[in-house]
């Protein structure tokens, strides 16, 4: 036990002293590295965030229960008997027809034109209304309630107007899964990149390896200083996408905050996104190993002593 | 401890470089491997150490069949040996201490215990003052003599060394041959390829003489 952690320290060390001693090309490595993570990370990021911001929004959504017309105040109250008993419901409040022509009035007092048409009618064209919080935000939960109600009698029309949310809500699935198509793309070419550059590291050390085999080391006792090197290049250049993620947001939020004020929004993005980081340098770490087993194996059985 | 029951190599596209050859050597000799450049002694020697595979024959080291070993057993025998080459094959990228102390990192020792036996090995071959140097900065027979600190360093019961004074003049090569003597003197077995008589003319042990692949078992030196 003590032997294989030695062994593990060893390479460690021996890595990081032959990493200070190629700085350059290790900080290289790495950029590349960050560069290809920076991409997908900042996308995600931005959906990810819309995504969970249109979760918000859908969650508020009330349904809104027009009743018909000629409702008379019985109507009214045994419809709401139905609504306190019914259990998916939050709260609701009654919007009784001469409330809301108030308002509609109040609302349109500032246009002339408005005025008039408003006033040009004569009678109230409004219908009793009750506004509805349900419990739960699921669309589906939504849905299969506004159906509910609707099938109440005396009820003129259930409206979820979740909509518009749902199509976003879908479009920010489809960025999601090409952002996914986009990894996956650059993860092989990173793959690539960082066996390749474990493979370069394996021929100029190819004497070393030729000399361990000699005395006796063990396939693995070679291999293990370049899967270190491997995970090494991966977390450096994990931490890089972080960094150069982090001020790439720093630096959008300005305008996002210019453009979001213009629609009245409080859009931002978050600065940190401490999942997502974590994430960002696991999946770097992966990558970086997978790379240099992948280039070891073959490299190093290809290197005979004889 | 070794022992060659008629074993042939032969090398693809080749002639044989070792045609059936029998013999034994027991522990704690000294044996000289000696014949013409091109006479198999490498190939024979390379066959100890687990680093060729014979083409018929048996070859066995501490009673294990050398060509019937796993790949996965094959570093842990040659861990049995040191071995000592006439290139040096050091690693010219790290000092004299680092270079020695490799085959204890192999080991699994490390720390305290590894810095006193390297220190130690170094001693044996008169380079204690020169751990820190780099080898390039050594001469030819102080290169020679840090592979062979390297090679004792994790006290091998087998020392194999092919043409170890191959490159060196003759008071050199007169040292190097002393420092092996003084090795089999407390129980290790020495094996020694060499084509070149000066560097023998002052020990002893026995000889087995190739030529052309084929081997004769020569006469016992002594000094």
């Amino acid at each position: 036990m003590t032997n294989w952690l030695n062994q593990h320290v060893q390479a460690l060390r021996l890595v990081l002293n032959r990493m200070q001693y190629n700085k350059l090309s290790t900080f290289m490595i790495s950029i590349v590295i960050a560069v290809a993570l920076c991409i997908p990370g900042l996308f995600y990021l931005g959906v990810d965030h819309l995504s969970k911001f249109t979760n918000h929004m859908q969650s508020e959504t009330e349904i809104s229960l027009f009743l018909k017309l000629d409702s008379d105040k019985d109507a009214i109250s045994e419809i709401e008997t139905v609504l306190a008993k019914n259990a998916s419901i939050k709260h609701y409040h009654l919007v009784p027809k001469a409330q809301a022509w108030e308002e509609l009035k109040n609302k349109a007092g500032t246009g002339q034109k408005k005025e008039k048409n408003i006033t040009s009618l004569d009678k109230n064209p409004l219908p009793d209304a009750f506004f509805i919080q349900a419990k739960s935000a699921e669309p589906d939960a939504l849905e299969s309630l506004k159906n509910e109600l609707q099938s109440i009698p005396g009820v003129e029309h259930a409206l979820l107007n979740t909509d518009w949310a749902k199509r976003l809500s879908a479009i920010l699935a489809l960025g999601k899964k090409i952002i996914l198509f986009i990894t996956l793309q650059l993860a092989i070419a990173l793959l690539v990149v960082i066996g390749n550059t474990i493979r370069m590291q394996i021929l100029t050390q190819k004497d070393e390896i030729v000399v361990s085999k000699l005395i006796g080391a063990t396939n693995s006792f070679i291999r293990i200083p370049f899967l270190y090197a491997g995970v090494l290049y991966g977390f450096f250049g994990g931490v890089l996408t972080v960094l150069l993620l982090t001020l790439v947001v720093k630096l959008f939020n300005v305008f996002i905050t210019e453009l979001s004020s213009l629609y009245s929004s409080d859009f931002s993005l978050p600065l940190v996104n401490s999942q997502l980081f974590i994430s960002i340098i696991g999946i770097a770490m992966l990558i970086g190993w997978l790379g240099s087993y992948l280039a070891v194996s073959r490299s190093i059985a290809s290197i005979k002593i004889s | 401890m070794i022992k060659f029951d008629h074993v042939t190599k032969r090398y693809p596209g080749s002639n044989e470089a070792l045609r059936d050859a029998s013999f034994t050597i027991e522990a704690g000799e000294m044996v000289f491997v000696t014949g013409h450049s091109g006479a198999g002694k490498s190939t024979l020697l390379k066959l100890i150490a687990a680093i060729e595979r014979p083409t018929s024959g048996t070859v066995l080291v501490a009673n294990q069949n050398i060509s019937k070993l796993k790949p996965s057993a094959t570093p842990f025998m040659r861990r049995r040996f040191g071995l000592i080459f006439q290139d040096h094959k050091l690693l010219y990228d790290r000092n004299c201490f680092e270079n020695v102390i490799l085959p204890l990192h192999i080991n699994g020792v490390s720390g305290t215990e590894a810095a006193k036996r390297v220190r130690a090995a170094l001693d044996k071959v008169g380079l204690l003052n020169k751990e820190k140097a780099m080898p390039i900065t050594l001469s030819g027979g102080e290169q020679q003599r840090l592979a062979i600190a390297r090679a004792v360093v994790s006290r091998p019961s087998i020392l194999i060394a092919d043409e170890p004074t191959g490159n060196l003049d003759a008071s050199y090569a007169a040292d190097i041959m002393d420092i092996f003597q003084a090795f089999n003197q407390v129980g290790v077995t020495v094996i020694v390829a060499t084509h070149d008589a000066l560097g023998m003319s002052a020990v002893q042990g026995r000889v087995l003489h190739l030529d052309h692949g084929i081997l004769k078992e020569g006469e016992r030196l002594t000094s």
